[in-house]
């Protein structure tokens, strides 16, 4: 329970009034000063069921009887889009239960996305609440389709490229988790085709950069937003040198300009830091590669570095030379000022990016799921599953890396290089972790965008190749940014006051990921974007495109959205004056981080560390082996700092280690259960806590804008209205993300059982077997 | 509370003098436990003066509580690489205790943490450096200076002392025996089940403390109790039967009974003999739209009810409430599968038991997340029937003592948000687990003469079931995590008399008739019904409920939920009238079984029971459950139905990681209590302000 005290000092001591005013316990009057009324009641209701009337659940038999009334429904087009094919009188199955219930509409297929149009979307009254106001809740983008089957006479197809036959259902497996069932049998076999083809064509065959929605929309719509976002883009030497002052690392390293016009090379960005000593004929020489380059600085001057390593030379007598190259860059780094150097070759000491995109096809495809059968079928072995598939091992591993880079930072007051072949991938999940781990800035919202602006955006990560928004090879594709979000989300939930944003934050970011409209996750490097940028636009009198950032969350969210974003209990640092604050964002405050006074090796260890393996194998008969210390580390440096800050409160300025043990490691429910009606929790679920403790803070605001008023005097207006209390009874625990289950019931228990009770045939049918059955036990 | 004065039991003579009360105590040396333990070589018990540590702050100990041995200097070890605090040891004749070297100030309640009652004692392992390390038992004693001292818990945890050289070796030689002595003699205490009640000894008063709880919890022990509970249930057409009132009827039912009104004493004394162990059917719940949940042991196998046994009986199993649906234990995990999954749970929960990679798996292989799901299920079935139709549900489980317990004590968790406040989830254990005669002495452990076949932590199982619907759906619960910790930990303490006994009748045989005080409020209400002061053997212990013995106000505190429902739990549910049966059929008899109903028979039915009517009505139409809840999407207000798909149940961490060297902190609770804490800071200010204002 340590470090709750520093939580919530939602400025208190800001207010008027001293210590006279004790803090009695006021239990059941809670409520009687009530906030402003606030736009709506912004959860009431969420996952209510909507209208059923437009609901048709005529199954497919009775399509002959009653033909669906067809309301002429225009799919809603954003500036650049066009619509390349439509079908009619396609029907969405609800994928709960693999009955074929389902909803007819519209399916269109633009350059941008697969939409299902019903007459649902065009009545706009049961506006869900948390929307994105780009991608709605039967689209998807083309760069978010993840696979597409068809099902011939009950057969499953994987659909690529050409095809011959065409499908009655189309199944479509979304990279955000989504499934769509659409079924093509009462569509007229024209527009199959037309539709089929067109999206297995659009979606799944390679394309050509310019050929992205990003260009058209840029295009078309002309971006108007001023650069007032908070984040930190890392595009102007000026970004960058601050930075190094807000590190205090600009005594050692500097900002270059060497690769202006890219004479460097075209994977590095524009600008970048080196160590002061290290000369521009260096960084030439070989196209910044054996280069340090800086990510930041510990509050001890302890700095992370990152380095791309040469790749395997077959020569000998260029390795040499690379050798020596090497070596005397080492050598200038390793002498004071700068601290003793550790090298770490992530390539050997993680799993290679093969493995984490094993690992999560493995994953996600216990996620995708068909129906409720399918469901069911995998519950059994849910644990086990989740085990073989290694996905959640890779985090561990990747979070344990981060902690001892921590280490070598804050303890031993080394600096520390991560190698990597580009140094774009894994580096840029360690980099980036340990940042977030020891860097509080890095915790915000806008810390954690500039986070991810600096180590992966302009460090030049390649979102191209690596999510495959192209098609044009799947060897290249990798879940890397997908793995550090993942491992983010462990802290998170973790430690939640420590965390301005929300696991929420974290979803929708992970879904912008296929959003292509924003330019941030759609270019392999600083250098593709800026030459793409202005290219062809030139003949088109706009000049070059301005594309738009998904930093600016506005574009995608209402206001009332962005609300679920932000944590109520992030625990705000002490602020400075207001009036400094504008100045001081850049500067910082940094406190220190926990003072981890190094536990003193203690020249005795307990007797337990060298016997118990022994000892508990022979008298419990069970393998404790590692009953303290897993013996066989060799350096214990790691495990004794993890021990030692986990036996201390926690400080959420401070550095923050994230728990690696076996049970720590969990799914991130809400990315990956989100559309799964059957993990769904009516009225339950961690949501019915954080509407409480909106309102909660609701509350204390609006109390303390009155009391401000109260200190100034002011005539304040009477007694509010009655806050609205959320109804949480009504939100499920999918919220935000419980949109397209609206129908749906969630069956304690596996559907089938019950639906035999349905079918009065059946029941008859059954009935004798039953009778039979009491007989017998008479 | 120190200075309580407490008499040596036989047994233990020298014990004479009030070790535990103070101070004075140290120095004072109980006799040796551990008869002919030879003591090392050389050393004094003088040496102990001059042990390190100084003056221990004074040791609260419990009534009738006495040290046996204690070891100063001691260094409790804290978690891995978090290094140890000093403090001493001391072996109690009920617990292990650690009193830190600072003084914990305040009321000087030990730190949950820093004890362990006797009983919770699972394994007690000593090691040096210089020989093998060594379990303890009563029989084999130690014959080495230990340094160090291991204890696995029952509840999960693993305390470690080590005894640093300086001149303790002797202390932590006697500490160690007596340790292992007085585990083995407590659990001989607890044969007899009364045992633990020692005689003269006082309750003390209860200082202060008068607390928030003027809410009451029932322990159903007198007439009013039940009455009142029918009352609030609004459960028409039932009343309070006093048939059992001597425990002639049934020895392992409690005396008060929830019957039809339909039905006198006089027909309902034919029905005992056709249950086993002669536990007929009786109430457990009314739900508000016209349900019944009734709870009873299987029929017995022997009888043959005669005609006017028959009526009586099909009077109190069928009454003409609608259908009724027999929902019997089979898919439910045996008492053998438990206390199984019980014990790979605890060896898989010790630090560094499975490789970390393979700790998915290894959880599964417990299957104790298996009968978690299991158990959550059928509540959720069950409570899904009678919030959906007008019927009623008889649990029946051969002996009526075990799952029954955790089923009806579910269902109501889920139906009725009364059981979901904190005093309305205390007379529900009181009233399904402890007046129904749950045997927990025999299912905890905690006698050391049955065969271990017996033990089988049932309850323990519903306190998990119990956190996982806390975990789906927080804002619904009035207590909190900590709470059910506490009730945990406390279900092994050998100072509440709840977890004591087997049935309302054992208990009764211990205590004294009480007078008709039935009520017990908590914190502060208990007294001791006056003038049995000295009575040879009263049963001195307060129940569990009384938190405020042994947790201080700030961890009582924090059993409350803040995030939980707004107001007190308000009355039941508003009486949306179930639909009502489509079967219309009155003598129609179901059995739930894997989710489905099927028409059954009743035994003494000569024939199978007629075609019964389609269960399908018209108007459920859906495929789900939600057929059987009516119509509506939503389900019912107050109804709450658990996810039992396996990303939703968990693994309750921080009651079963507790061994673990990683504490659990900063989670969300301590920042939620923050907010509200500081709203209600904010209120009183504005309040002042608006006096203060003039007008």
């Amino acid at each position: 329970m340590g470090g709750a005290g520093s939580v919530m000092r939602l400025g208190v001591a800001a207010l008027p009034g001293d210590r006279s005013f004790r803090c009695l316990p006021a239990r059941g009057k809670r409520w009687e000063l009530p906030p402003p009324p606030r736009a709506g009641a912004m959860l009431g209701g969420g996952a209510r069921a909507s209208k059923p009337s437009f609901v048709s659940y005529i199954s497919p038999e009775e399509i002959h009887i009653k033909e669906p009334i067809e309301k002429e429904v225009n799919p809603h087009l954003l500036p650049g889009e066009l619509l390349l094919c439509e079908a009619s009188t396609v029907c969405k199955y609800v994928q709960e239960d693999g009955s074929h219930r389902g909803t007819y509409g519209k399916l269109v297929c633009t350059n941008f996305k697969i939409s299902f149009l019903d007459d649902d979307s065009a009545s706009d009254d049961n506006e869900p609440q948390f929307k994105n106001k780009i991608v709605g809740e039967n689209d998807i983008t083309l760069q978010c389709v993840d696979q597409i089957y068809g099902v011939f006479d009950e057969k499953k197809k994987l659909l690529t490229g050409q095809l011959r036959k065409y499908p009655e259902t189309l199944i479509i497996y979304c990279k955000d988790l989504r499934v769509f069932n659409f079924c093509l049998r009462y569509t007229k076999e024209e527009e199959v085709k037309r539709i089929v083809s067109g999206i297995v064509h659009h979606s799944q065959t390679p394309k050509l950069l310019k050929r992205l929605f990003l260009f058209s929309y840029a295009s078309a719509a002309p971006n108007n937003t001023d650069g007032r976002n908070q984040t930190v883009m890392f595009e102007t030497l000026e970004d960058w040198r601050d930075e190094l002052e807000r590190t205090k690392g600009n005594v050692k390293y500097k900002a270059v300009t060497t690769n202006e016009g890219y004479r460097v090379s075209e994977k590095l960005p524009l600008y970048f830091v080196v160590p002061i000593c290290i000369s521009e004929e260096n960084i030439l020489k070989y196209e910044g590669r054996g280069i340090p380059i800086w990510c930041w600085s510990c509050h001890n001057g302890a700095a992370l570095l990152k380095m791309s390593s040469f790749p395997k030379e077959q020569d000998d007598s260029t390795s040499q030379m690379q050798k020596a190259f090497l070596d005397g860059i080492y050598k200038t780094i390793s002498k004071p000022p700068y601290e003793l150097l550790r090298m770490d070759d992530l390539s050997s000491s993680l799993p290679s990016l093969q493995d984490i995109q094993n690992a999560y096809t493995r994953f996600k495809q216990l996620f995708l799921i068909d129906n409720s059968m399918d469901f069911w079928a995998t519950d059994v072995k849910w644990f086990s599953l989740l085990e073989s598939t290694n996905w959640l091992e890779i985090i561990r591993k990747v979070l344990k890396k981060a902690i001892e880079v921590a280490e070598c930072l804050e303890i031993q007051h080394t600096n520390v290089l991560l190698i990597e072949e580009s140094a774009t991938d894994l580096c840029c999940v360690i980099s980036s972790l340990v940042q977030v781990m020891m860097d509080s800035y890095s915790r915000t919202k806008s810390g954690f965008q500039s986070l991810i602006q600096k180590e992966w955006v302009i460090g030049g990560h390649s979102f191209l190749d690596r999510c495959n928004h192209l098609r044009k090879s799947e060897k290249e594709e990798a879940p890397v940014f997908l793995l550090l979000l993942n491992c983010v989300w462990q802290l998170v939930q973790q430690y939640p006051p420590a965390f301005e944003f929300t696991e929420t934050y974290l979803t929708v970011l992970s879904d912008s990921l296929y959003v292509p409209i924003f330019s941030t996750f759609f270019f392999n490097s600083q250098h593709q974007r800026d030459t793409n940028k202005s290219g062809e636009s030139i003949k088109t009198q706009s000049g070059p495109f301005r594309f738009l950032t998904v930093w600016d969350w506005s574009v995608q969210f209402d206001p009332k959205a962005l609300a679920f974003l932000n944590n109520p209990l992030y625990a705000e640092k002490p602020k400075p004056d207001r009036s400094q604050r504008k100045t001081s964002r850049f500067k910082h405050q940094r406190q220190l981080s926990l003072p981890l006074t190094q536990a003193k090796p203690s020249t005795k260890r307990g007797f337990f560390r060298e016997e118990t393996d022994l000892f508990f194998k022979n008298i419990l008969g069970k393998r404790i082996g590692k009953f303290i210390n897993s013996s066989d580390e060799p350096p214990n440096s790691f495990r004794e700092f993890y021990d030692s800050w986990h036996s201390k409160p926690v400080d959420y300025h401070g550095l923050l280690l994230p728990r690696i043990d076996g049970p720590e490691i969990k799914v991130w429910a809400q990315r990956y259960l989100r559309w799964i009606p059957e993990a769904q929790l009516h009225g339950g679920g961690t949501i019915a806590t954080a509407a409480r403790i909106l309102d909660l803070m609701e509350e204390v605001q609006s109390l303390q804008v009155k009391m401000d008023e109260e200190h100034s005097q002011a005539v304040s207006g009477d007694v509010h209205s009655a806050p609205l209390l959320r109804n949480s009874a009504r939100l499920s625990s999918l919220f935000p993300f419980a949109l397209l289950q609206r129908q749906s019931v969630k069956p304690a228990l596996p559907t089938s059982t019950w639906k035999d009770l349905e079918d009065e045939d059946d029941l008859v049918k059954r009935d004798d077997e039953f009778v039979d059955l009491s007989g017998d036990m008479l | 509370m120190a200075g309580q004065g407490c008499q040596g039991r036989a047994g233990c003579r020298s014990a004479g003098r009030d070790a535990g009360a103070g101070p004075g105590a140290r120095g004072s040396f109980p006799g040796r436990s551990g008869p002919g333990a030879p003591g090392p070589p050389g050393q004094s018990p003088c040496a102990m003066s001059g042990a390190p540590g100084g003056r221990r702050p004074p040791f609260p100990a419990l009534p009738g509580e006495r040290v046996l041995e204690e070891a100063a200097g001691a260094r409790r070890r804290r978690g891995n690489g978090g290094g140890s605090v000093p403090g001493t040891l001391l072996c109690t004749n009920r617990r292990l205790a650690f009193v830190p070297g600072q003084a914990p100030g305040s009321r000087g309640l030990l730190r949950p943490e820093d004890e362990v009652a006797l009983p919770c004692i699972h394994k007690l392992v000593a090691a040096s450096s210089f020989s093998k390390p060594k379990v303890l038992t009563a029989a084999s004693t130690l014959k080495f200076i230990p340094e160090e001292l291991a204890v696995f818990c029952r509840d999960f945890r693993l305390l470690r002392f080590s005894f640093p050289e300086n001149g303790l070796a002797p202390q932590a030689f006697r500490v160690a025996n007596a340790i292992a002595q007085a585990r083995e003699a407590a659990a001989r205490l607890g044969d007899a089940a009364d045992g633990w009640a020692s005689p003269g000894e006082a309750v003390p008063e209860e200082e202060e403390e008068e607390d928030e709880g003027s809410s009451t919890t029932l322990l159903f022990e007198s007439l009013r109790d039940w009455e009142e509970e029918l009352q609030r249930l609004g459960a028409a057409g039932w009343r309070v039967s006093a048939v059992n009132e001597r425990f002639d009827m049934a020895p392992s039912l409690p005396q008060y009974l929830w019957v039809p009104s339909g039905l006198l004493d006089h027909d309902l004394k034919r029905t005992f003999g056709h249950f086993q162990e002669r536990r007929v059917p009786r109430l457990c719940w009314h739900h508000p739209g016209g349900g019944h949940l009734l709870r009873a042991a299987s029929f017995h196998p022997a009888s043959e009810p005669g005609s006017e046994d028959v009526r009586c009986l099909e009077e109190l199993l069928l009454g003409g409430r609608g259908p009724c649906v027999l929902a019997d234990t089979a898919e439910l995990p045996t008492l053998a599968d438990i206390q199984l999954a019980h014990l790979r749970l605890r060896a898989l929960c010790l630090p560094g038991a499975v490789a970390e990679e393979k700790w998915l798996s290894a959880l599964e292989g417990t299957r104790w997340l298996d009968h978690v799901r299991s158990c959550l299920r059928k509540a959720a079935e069950v409570a899904s029937l009678l919030a959906g139709k007008r019927c009623s549900v008889i649990l029946q489980e051969p002996s009526d003592r075990d799952l029954n317990c955790l089923l009806a004590s579910l269902v109501q968790l889920l139906g009725d948000p009364h059981a979901r406040s904190l005093p309305g989830f205390q007379s529900l254990v009181q009233r399904e687990w402890v007046a129904a005669g749950h045997p927990f002495p025999r299912r905890l452990g905690l006698l050391c003469q049955d065969s271990p076949r017996e033990e089988a932590p049932v309850f323990l199982l519903f306190l998990d079931c119990t956190w996982q619907l806390l975990w789906q759906f927080p804002a619904h619960f009035g207590f909190t995590e900590a709470f059910l910790l506490a009730l945990h930990d406390s279900s092994f303490s050998p100072d509440c008399s709840t977890f004591r006994f087997s049935c309302q009748r054992q208990r009764g045989r211990s205590s004294l008739p009480r007078l008709p005080s039935q009520t017990y409020r908590p914190m502060g209400g208990w007294q001791e019904p006056g003038g049995h002061r000295g009575h040879p053997n009263p049963c001195s212990f307060p129940p569990v409920w009384a938190w405020g013995r042994r947790y201080s106000r700030q961890q009582r505190e924090q059993f409350r939920n803040p995030a939980g429902p707004p107001g007190p739990a308000g009355p039941p549910t508003p009486s949306t009238p179930a639909e009502p049966c489509p079967w219309g059929e009155p003598r129609l008899v179901l059995a739930l079984a894997k989710g489905s109903l099927c028409p059954h028979s009743l035994p003494w039915w000569s024939r199978p029971p007629q075609r019964p009517p389609l269960w399908g009505s018209p108007s459920g139409s859906q495929g789900t459950l939600g057929g059987l809840l009516g119509t509506s999407c939503q389900p019912p207000p107050g109804l709450l139905l658990p996810c039992t798909a396996g990303p939703c149940v968990r693994l309750w961490h921080r009651c079963y990681l507790r061994g673990l060297p990683q504490e659990q902190r900063g989670r969300l609770a301590p920042s939620l209590a923050g907010l509200t804490e500081e709203l209600q800071l904010l209120q009183e200010r504005l309040r002042a302000w608006n006096l203060r204002r003039p007008h």
